[in-house]
């Protein structure tokens, strides 16, 4: 795409100090989300995907943390910004949307005094002014009857609606970026689709770019025009959805697309991953999925590189040759 | 598979008094209303609905982990709704249960081989070097290392936690085992293993399972026969691939039609029903069909008379007064 990107990340690497030695989270993460673009991040429990967000917001306050590479939005470099700088960025630039509802608001207030807060921290409108948008929004996201439930708490909201609350809140000042950290996990079945519907919607109308956080494979297929996999803080394959789905090229996607079981046809037996998730306290120097992968060689001691073409990146030593006669054997 | 009951449940029903009240009168909240099934030997019967439907409590009120307000539950042809605490126990260790969570399930504070071990000394299985060498039997048998016996559960990752519990289920034999939420604590990979390893030893131990998630895909993964509940009921009932396939309640229909799916095939995608509004509180439920007010279908019928779960061919039940798919 022509267009530059709205979000840039190069070379994220988020280590913690800790007794048991550096704790690396995320180890060298690089994509882009263009304008109007949904990029899916996926990955399993610990695999970093939320705390590289986390720290390119500058919400990872630890003193032991160390943040590294570079975050450019809009062009402007945000990495290591002061909380001042970041203050109008954060909830008026960027929106976040969080995976619990109810701990992303505070249950002593209001919903609507909460909306209204941000709107008038983040805007020059009156009390008056910022009340009536917060109506409009909740009108927006779907809340019935907005003018009564403004002045609720959020205690009285089920969650799927607490999670519309979440989602009027995020949206209040035009974000040109919305970063969603698995905003549908804690919902039903038919609530999250209620929910992944209206953030669809929304993004068309408002025209932002969102970056979604999700352990679900089906999410993303749902959502995403572009995916990045992740494994151990660092990125396993990166490409169009389209592309990632049908023609994965990582080991690691083989295996997290060949577990899931399906609504639409059932298999006698899942694909599995042997083992366990790596810890990020002993992430090898080669390839980091290496211990887990049929396929190991011995040049996977060495780390592989994102590399691809079109658009479709994986880091893996396999040749192409070599994938073809593995898928081939594997999908008769 | 032979068409032996193992167990049968008629009309069970369970009401939780809430403790707000309404006009002085306790708040009943009816959690199960009104559940007829049967769990035939060696199958594994699933049951699917969100949260709130009462899944959980109906599994309970199955093996009388809650007494049921009303309705019987025979298990072995004997009716255990009617027994005592003292009269139950001796049927306790046929009915094993699987928790969701392995971290709250499993004693912090005990060794793993402990926890196993522990039902098996309960129930005087043997002498105490017989137990042992049942537990390393059972560690082996779900996959974990006999060396590890002496640790605790933390020592454990989550997949290997639900191992345990796993273990500890079978270790008495039991004729009926009771998974609720067996692996959605866990990441799909090892989710898969899990999966695998159950399948396994159901066809090792021609065990029987009663399968309680939410999640679609897994319970049509792992279900011979499957029941999906809405609000306390059963709505509709079937062979897992016959019910997927050919859905009959509209509530079912919708249900699966908004699963986000891999579009990795050029097959054409169900029709999305995405229903509006919540469940409604089990309190204070819908006249007619409970599940009226969301449904895309509903009439006036529909609001003041309440469809019964009907027999539409042996084995397919479904409770709505328009069912789809009847071809």
């Amino acid at each position: 795409m022509p267009e530059s990107p709205i979000l840039k990340v190069s070379d994220l690497k988020v280590t913690f100090a800790t007794r048991q030695g550096p704790l690396r989270a995320v180890d060298g993460l690089s994509f882009e989300v263009a304008p109007k673009e949904v990029v899916g991040i996926v990955g399993e429990s610990g695999s970093g995907k939320s705390v590289s967000m986390y720290s390119m917001l500058g919400l990872v306050r630890d003193a032991n943390v160390s943040i590294t590479g570079s975050v450019k939005f809009n062009g402007r470099e945000i990495l290591g910004l002061s909380d001042r700088e970041m203050q109008p960025i954060r909830g008026g630039e960027i929106g976040m949307i969080f995976q619990d509802p109810m701990t992303a608001l505070t249950p002593v207030y209001t919903v609507g005094w909460q909306i209204i807060e941000q709107l008038r921290a983040h805007t020059t409108m009156t009390k008056a002014q910022a009340r009536e948008r917060a109506i409009e929004l909740l009108a927006e996201v779907g809340i019935p009857d907005p003018r009564t439930r403004v002045d609720n708490y959020p205690h009285e909201f089920s969650g799927g609606m607490r999670q519309r609350v979440v989602i009027a809140m995020a949206l209040s000042c035009n974000p040109k970026l919305l970063i969603a950290d698995e905003p549908t996990t804690a919902l039903d079945v038919t609530t999250q689709a209620q929910i992944l519907d209206l953030m669809s919607k929304l993004q068309e109308t408002y025209n932002s770019s969102i970056v979604i956080i999700t352990h679900d494979m089906g999410v993303i297929a749902e959502m995403a025009h572009r995916v990045v996999v992740m494994y151990a803080g660092r990125p396993a394959e990166i490409g169009d959805e389209i592309d990632v789905v049908r023609q994965p090229r990582h080991p690691y996607t083989w295996g997290l697309l060949g577990a899931v079981p399906r609504v639409e046809s059932r298999n006698d037996r899942l694909a599995t991953i042997p083992g366990n998730a790596v810890s990020p306290l002993d992430i090898p120097e080669g390839c980091a999925f290496a211990d887990r992968c049929e396929y190991r060689m011995d040049i996977c001691t060495k780390r592989p590189q994102l590399q691809g073409d079109h658009g479709h990146l994986d880091a893996c030593w396999l040749t192409d040759e070599q994938r073809v006669s593995i898928r081939s054997k594997a999908t008769p | 598979m032979s068409d032996d009951i193992l167990l049968k449940a008629t009309d069970v029903v369970k009401t939780f008094s809430t403790k707000s009240m309404k006009f002085g009168r306790p708040n009943l909240s009816t959690a199960v209303n009104g559940v007829s099934l049967e769990i035939r030997r060696g199958e594994t019967l699933g049951i699917v609905g969100e949260s709130g439907c009462g899944k959980s409590t109906l599994a309970r009120c199955l093996v009388q982990l809650l007494p049921t307000t009303s309705g019987s539950v025979v298990f072995e042809g004997t009716d255990i709704s009617k027994l005592s605490r003292r009269g139950l126990r001796p049927l306790r260790k046929k009915m094993q249960l699987v928790f969701q969570d392995p971290y709250a399930s499993l004693n912090p504070r005990r060794t793993v081989g402990d926890i196993v071990a522990e039902p098996l000394r309960i129930n005087k299985f043997g002498t105490e070097s017989v137990i042992q060498e049942r537990v390393r039997e059972l560690f082996t048998t779900v996959g974990l290392d006999v060396n590890s016996l002496t640790r605790y559960p933390h020592e454990f990752s989550g997949g290997q936690r639900q191992r345990i519990g796993i273990a500890r289920a079978l270790a008495l034999n039991p004729s009926l085992v009771v998974a609720d939420e067996p692996v959605s604590a866990l990441d799909v990979s090892v989710q898969a293993q899990v999966l695998n390893l159950m399948a396994d030893l159901q066809d090792k131990f021609n065990l029987t399972y009663l399968f309680i998630a939410h999640d679609l895909g897994v319970v049509r993964h792992v279900s011979d026969r499957v029941g999906v509940m809405y609000l306390g009921e059963i709505v509709e009932m079937g062979d897992a691939d016959e019910l997927y396939d050919r859905p009959m309640h509209p509530y079912t229909d919708a249900l699966l039609s908004v699963v986000p799916e891999l579009n990795d095939t050029d097959a054409p995608r169900r029709e999305r029903v995405i229903l509006n509004g919540d469940v409604p509180d089990p309190s204070d439920r819908p006249s007619g069909c409970s599940f009226h007010p969301r449904c895309p279908l509903a009439t006036a019928k529909c609001k003041e008379e309440k469809p019964t779960l009907v027999e539409i061919r042996p084995g397919r039940t479904v409770a709505c007064h328009y069912p789809k798919n009847l071809g």
